[in-house]
């Protein structure tokens, strides 16, 4: 299998393989049709000749509405956040070593969340955004101080996430409670994450946050390789280890946060996508695009089930993720536990 | 001696605790009030106000007592400070049972609701040791991790239902997060005799709960029988954690946090952790259920939302001081 190198200038150089790609495009179509899908069927869905009628700018104005303000956002918000989640539990694994070091297990998502909750019950305006990322900050650093030694040993790391998440769900159950008294639906939306009445303005939010992590990203990307080869080969081979760690874990906390942001503390997306990525393209390394392509498409797909499935129609589509995720995670624990790592 | 005292002192402090509980509440009392209102002189709106805090106070220690002793048993089999039937799942698989009965066939009367949350229990335990192999083994984290799994699958299954037959489970909301708001006295016919049943099993395989702690060669040696003992073990800290959830829903860390507390004043006996379990895990769950009912007056909160915030910062110190080795 021969590595081609993707470069841009000088020092920007992504390698990839041709099965790679071609699963890429696959997965890319697969997102798209699922997309299309989400805005055609049911019973607002818009027909092929809407589409055309938007094209050529001449649709009626509730085709409009359906598209700018009912299924529109959600579907990219459903993508969007979804290739967050993906790069976030991407870039997690590879800098702590550790399978199942991903946002959700790492009480992470559930620290934005409660961020969120929280920021609503300030009497100045916050916005959601800066909520979620305090909130993340301050879970990952509740997470670090309690295992005395960072991220890389799975076992403390997954039980602090553990006590981490306990206390993030139940901050944001205590702001729930207070303030809107007990309306389940509510609740379980804030608790799990939903897609329902997204705008446009959370679209936007999730749009520049990708925009913005996508140069570091691929500026990260070169020395996450490296570091595949271990701590001391990379400090022997000139890059620098725990400064790439630093930076990695950084964005992968502020793409996790905006995230939840717009969509909630959506479960295992982050967890499944790197490890689903690598199990289709069959290639080690960093994979951040194939988790991307993998997070996105696993969320339109939940999102999907949930318009339209009649058994799950109208569920919060965290209930979905948690539910496939929570299995995986024990596929994850039978298989890649039990081969002895620890 | 010094136990003694100490047991004495916590004795007295539940009972303190539980007088307490009957003057606070979304609605402060004065002392006079309740003496009025017990010796039913008292005007009757103040007097049905207390009244519901009797049932919610006397429940309340028994749940308590149930999750501490069954959390002081799964840590004394796993031979691990983090052991806990929330953390393990078995809180969870006891609400998913009992939901799933009352998805299944309608309202359930009290001695249904403990049958389906005791096999619920004792199928969690059963699905969590199977996915996390043996315990002494390979420490507790595969244990851990497999009551995570549990717990998230078994959680997004109770809110689907709930949200998916909203009429059915109207009443049924504590089912995702333990509360003892609404509890009656009537519900402790059903589960006396699993708790009942249970204490008496778990108080009598303290001394060899001691030895399995010695490590398994040293307990056989000794002539211990530790399979006996772990079985023992495993089906006391089922029932009590069933019976608990049977009556409060699923509450966590107080199976935690509790024991850890009772070990670090009593030392590592357990004829003397379990009793005074009994008695601490009455004591924090009645206070944990005051600070529910004052802390956003005039509302209330989950008695499991608070145990989880007090809680789970035990977790977190266990973490770091070295209770997950590896």
């Amino acid at each position: 299998m021969t590595v081609k190198m993707f470069r841009v200038g000088e020092r920007i150089a992504l390698g990839y393989r041709r099965r790679s790609v071609l699963i890429w495009l696959v997965m890319t179509a697969a997102i798209l049709s699922l997309a299309a899908a989400t805005l055609m069927l049911g019973k607002l869905g818009l027909s092929p000749a809407d589409f055309v009628d938007i094209l050529s700018g001449e649709a009626s104005t509730a085709t409009e509405f359906v598209l700018q303000r009912v299924r529109g956002p959600r579907v990219l918000i459903a993508i969007m956040a979804g290739a967050a989640f993906g790069l976030s539990g991407a870039l997690f694994q590879n800098v702590t070593r550790n399978p199942l070091g991903s946002p959700d297990v790492l009480g992470l998502a559930a620290g934005a969340g409660a961020g969120v909750a929280a920021a609503s019950l300030l009497p100045w305006a916050i916005p959601t955004a800066v909520g979620a990322l305090a909130g993340a900050g301050i879970a990952i650093g509740l997470v670090i101080v309690s295992t005395g030694s960072g991220l890389s040993s799975t076992s403390k790391v997954i039980i602090s996430g553990i006590a981490v998440a306990a206390i993030a769900t139940a901050v944001t159950q205590f702001v729930v409670t207070a303030t809107l008294r007990d309306e389940a639906s509510r609740l379980t939306a804030y608790l799990v994450g939903s897609l329902n009445s997204r705008d446009i303005g959370q679209v936007g939010l999730i749009a520049a946050t990708l925009v913005l992590a996508f140069p570091v990203i691929l500026w990260l990307s070169p020395r996450l390789e490296l570091m595949e080869l271990g701590d001391e080969l990379t400090t022997s081979l000139g890059g620098k280890a725990a400064a790439t760690r630093t930076q990695a874990i950084l964005v992968s906390v502020v793409l996790a946060a905006m995230a939840v942001a717009v969509a909630g503390p959506i479960a295992f997306v982050a967890l499944m996508s790197p490890h689903a990525a690598r199990m289709l393209t069959r290639t080690s390394g960093p994979n951040l695009v194939g988790s991307a392509l993998t997070g996105a498409l696993l969320m339109v797909l939940a999102d999907l089930a949930v318009q339209q499935l009649p058994l799950v129609e109208d569920l919060p589509v965290g209930i979905i993720t948690a539910g496939f995720g929570g299995v995986f995670l024990g596929y994850l624990l039978l298989t890649e536990f039990r081969k002895g790592q620890s | 001696m010094r136990r003694a005292i100490i047991l004495a002192a916590l004795v007295l402090a539940l009972a303190v605790t539980c007088l307490t509980s009957l003057f606070l509440g979304s609605r402060p009392n004065g002392i006079s009030d309740v003496v009025a209102a017990l010796s039913s002189t008292g005007d009757a709106y103040l007097t049905s106000v207390v009244d519901s805090r009797i049932p919610r106070t006397v429940m309340g220690a028994i749940v308590g007592a149930g999750l501490a002793v069954s959390g002081t048993l799964i840590q004394g089999i796993t031979r691990n400070p983090l052991g806990e039937p929330g953390i393990l799942g078995i809180g969870v698989g006891a609400s998913a049972a009992v939901v799933t009965g009352t998805a299944l066939l309608g309202a359930l009367g009290a001695t249904s609701t403990m049958f389906f949350a005791l096999i619920g229990a004792v199928l969690a335990v059963l699905v969590v040791l199977a996915l996390g192999g043996r315990s002494s083994a390979r420490g507790i984290v595969p244990l851990i991790l497999a009551g995570a799994v549990i717990s998230a699958v078994l959680y997004a299954y109770i809110n689907a239902m709930v949200l998916l037959k909203p009429t059915v489970f109207d009443s049924y909301r504590y089912w995702m997060v333990g509360s003892l708001a609404g509890v009656e006295l009537a519900q402790l016919s059903q589960v006396a005799v699993p708790l009942v049943l249970g204490i008496v099993l778990a108080l009598g395989i303290g001394q060899g709960l001691n030895a399995l702690a010695l490590g398994d060669e040293t307990a056989i040696s000794l002539g211990f029988r530790i399979g006996q003992t772990r079985l023992i073990g495993i089906i006391a800290a089922a029932l009590l954690a069933a019976a608990a959830t049977a009556i409060a829903g699923p509450i966590s860390f107080i199976g935690l946090a509790v024991p850890h507390i009772i070990r670090a004043m009593f030392g590592d006996d357990f004829r003397w952790r379990i009793p005074a379990a009994v008695v601490g895990g009455a004591l924090a769950l009645v206070a944990a259920d005051i600070l529910a009912r004052v802390l956003i007056r005039p509302q209330e909160l989950m008695v499991g939302i608070v145990t989880a915030f007090i809680g789970a910062p035990f977790l977190l110190a266990a973490v770091r001081r070295g209770a997950v080795m590896k």
